[in-house]
């Protein structure tokens, strides 16, 4: 026998009581450690999903910029275009390695089967300037030329959903122009996998947009430069500068502030099962002060009254906390789904990235929180003189 | 005779708001190595708070206790816990047992705080001493009151005590199991044990070798009864103290 045992099975007489308190710990660690994994997920993600577009700056037609460039990063159309002068304007720029020029058209496309219209969008680009950009794209069935005609590339996912395989002929556009699928790319693991891409000049010719363009996609000499040389583009009239960090920063601040929130949440259900616990605790070391009183006639000292009291507060925090994260492990999924729909952007990868110090952290947090939880009460049985203790039940 | 119990001019004093009660006024005992002694007197005469005194649990007010030579006055409470634990075992009235723990740990308790190996066959030596062999996995609840009373004897036994207090010990037994916890103490006794028993039962009393009566926190009388147990007749000894 020693203490941890004599610790549990105390907690063992209040079987109903002890449960409750370990639920209310574990429902507290769960959402801390939820929302911990979800945060270096999302940062962890988001940060992929910049650096996989290659992008370091984007120009667009001046109007909202983040909502242009959440359009950009989602896919989509800005009313709005830029000309082929202010691409010539951004490519003399010094410390810019690449200028390349895109446009974007969406379409919706109604499927024949289930007779609802989903968005598709098409991206326009200079076939060899991309690939500079985006080293990894890699495909099946080959690349288009730039020069050439009536020729797309699709993404792994769209070529999934919609069984598109290389060499099939789709009609497009307004006219109902046959395009043959030459390559179909492979899984980029991001939004690319969702798009069709043509040669600029066909996207244009198709959709009647010659000598018009959505946004100038840069990438710079040296990263440290990303700051001027944006400034330098700012001074291109028609043009409205955007930097990639731009986008996460604001990313970054509306997750935060959803993030603050829950934070008050989660202070505030610990602040709660912290109360609960030592309310618990309380509660249990009034009932046995007698006992107490006994233990000390039989030779225990104050520290070791408090010691077992304290042993009983870890075991149902770190109970708690086991079951929480263990809890929240399980449950990763739902949240997932419950809290990418509360975030203002989601990365597309898993948000929740569940790493073994995370896992160490909430469990030291919850023995902690027992240590702190208990020294009230352990103290308070400690102080006990053994005379009052036994007489504390008589009276 | 070395005197295992000394004590002179014992008051104990307890405020009530402006109220000053003497539960004890000026009390002097000795109790001698291997001795066994009982204590009676009426309700709130003062004999738990001796007893309290006498096993250092409480302070006394005034007066001086030795305990194997030792003075208590004026020792730290780190010294009184390793005083008590070494020298004196507990026994009360409500026998305050551990509802989650069985028999066997019940005993056992004492050895995680005196941080003694749980030597397995002492524990089974003084089990058979307090007769319950084939009890020792039984928690209290499937015990009865005299084997509940006999585990919390054994518990105040297994730190090898020199000296064993009882409140009351057979204040919730019928008289025929307090009968046999007599027994006991007496079994122990001719063991070489000193035994303090407050009792309200006058016939279980006059089994030990000195009698004392308390009323209102002083010591009435002292029956010397060593011989009655000896010879077959009666000397009573009054003293007035
Ligand atoms: N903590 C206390 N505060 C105030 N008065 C107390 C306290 N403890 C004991 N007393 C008083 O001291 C006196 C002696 O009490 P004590 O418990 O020693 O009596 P007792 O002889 O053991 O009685 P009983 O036979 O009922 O157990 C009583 O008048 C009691 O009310
Ligand atoms: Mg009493």
């Amino acid at each position: 026998m020693n203490f941890l045992t004599l610790a549990a099975k105390n907690l063992l007489r209040r079987r109903g009581r002890t449960l409750l308190t370990v639920l209310g710990v574990a429902i507290a660690v769960s959402v801390l450690f939820s929302l911990m994994a979800l945060n270096s997920g999302y940062e962890k993600e988001l940060n992929k999903e910049v650096n996989s577009m290659g992008i370091h700056i984007l120009a667009v037609p001046k109007g909202c910029p983040y909502e242009a460039a959440s359009l950009i990063i989602h896919g989509g159309v800005i009313p709005k275009y830029l000309s082929d002068s202010d691409l010539k304007n951004v490519s003399l720029i010094p410390g810019i390695e690449l200028a390349t020029p895109m446009l974007m058209h969406q379409f919706m496309k109604k499927d024949e089967r289930s007779g609802k219209s989903t968005p598709h969008i098409i991206y326009g680009i200079n076939i060899e300037e991309m690939r500079t950009l985006k080293p990894w794209w890699t495909v099946e069935g080959r690349f288009f030329r730039d020069n050439e005609t009536n020729v797309m590339l699709v993404g792994r996912d769209l070529a999934d959903k919609e069984n598109l395989s290389v060499g099939q002929i789709l009609a497009v556009g307004p006219n109902k122009e046959n395009f043959t699928v030459v390559g179909i790319l492979d899984r980029t693991g991001d939004q690319d996998d969702q798009f069709h891409f043509f040669p600029l000049a066909e996207a244009q010719r198709i959709f009647s947009k010659e000598g018009k363009i959505t946004t100038i996609a840069v990438k710079v000499d040296d990263v440290s430069q990303i700051s001027q040389v944006s400034a330098e583009m700012e001074k291109i009239s028609d043009i409205q500068v955007v930097t990639m960090t731009q986008i996460m920063g604001t990313i970054m601040n509306l997750a935060g502030s959803a993030r603050s929130l829950l934070l008050t949440v989660i202070a505030i259900a610990l602040i709660i099962s912290a109360f609960g616990i030592i309310n618990t605790l309380l509660m249990s070391v009034n009932e046995r002060t007698q006992e107490f009183g006994m233990m000390k006639a039989i030779g225990a000292s104050g520290l070791d009254i408090g010691k077992m009291v304290l042993a009983e507060t870890v075991i149902i925090t770190a109970a708690g906390g086991l079951i929480g994260i263990f809890g929240s492990i399980v449950g990763s999924s739902l949240i997932e789904s419950f809290v990418k729909n509360m975030l203002p952007y989601s990365p597309r990868g898993s948000l929740i990235s569940l790493n073994p110090e995370l896992i160490i952290f909430a469990l030291v947090f919850s023995i902690m929180l027992g240590l702190v939880c208990g020294i009230y009460p352990a103290f308070k049985s400690s102080r006990l003189t053994p005379m009052e203790a036994i007489r504390s039940g008589a009276d | 005779m070395s005197e295992t119990i000394d004590a002179k001019n014992l008051t104990k004093i307890y405020r009530r708001g402006r109220e000053e009660i003497y539960a004890l006024n000026d009390v002097d005992i000795r109790v001698s190595n291997g001795e066994f002694v009982s204590i009676i007197g009426p309700y709130g005469s003062g004999k738990t708070a001796l007893l309290n005194v006498l096993g250092c649990l409480d302070t006394p007010t005034r007066g001086s206790l030795r305990l194997n030579g030792i003075e208590t006055s004026g020792l730290k409470e780190k010294d009184l816990v390793r005083l008590r634990r070494d020298n004196i075992g507990f026994v009360f009235q409500q026998f305050y047992l551990i509802p989650t723990l069985t028999a066997r740990e019940n005993i056992e308790l004492p050895l995680l705080f005196s941080r003694k190996n749980g030597n397995r066959s002492r524990i089974d030596e003084i089990l058979e001493l307090v007769d319950l062999g084939n009890r020792s996995e039984h928690l209290p609840r499937q015990l009865s009151g005299g084997e509940m009373q006999r585990v919390a004897i054994g518990r105040a036994l297994i730190n090898d005590p020199k000296i064993i207090l009882a409140d009351e010990p057979t204040g919730n037994l019928d008289s025929g199991t307090s009968k046999k916890i007599f027994d006991l103490f007496r079994e122990l006794n001719n063991h070489g044990l000193t035994l303090v028993v407050v009792t309200h039962n006058l016939e279980l009393a006059r089994q030990a070798h000195k009698m004392y009566t308390l009323r209102d926190g002083q010591i009435v009388r002292c029956e010397d009864l060593a011989c009655v147990l000896g010879r077959n007749d009666l000397k009573v000894q009054l003293e007035v103290v």
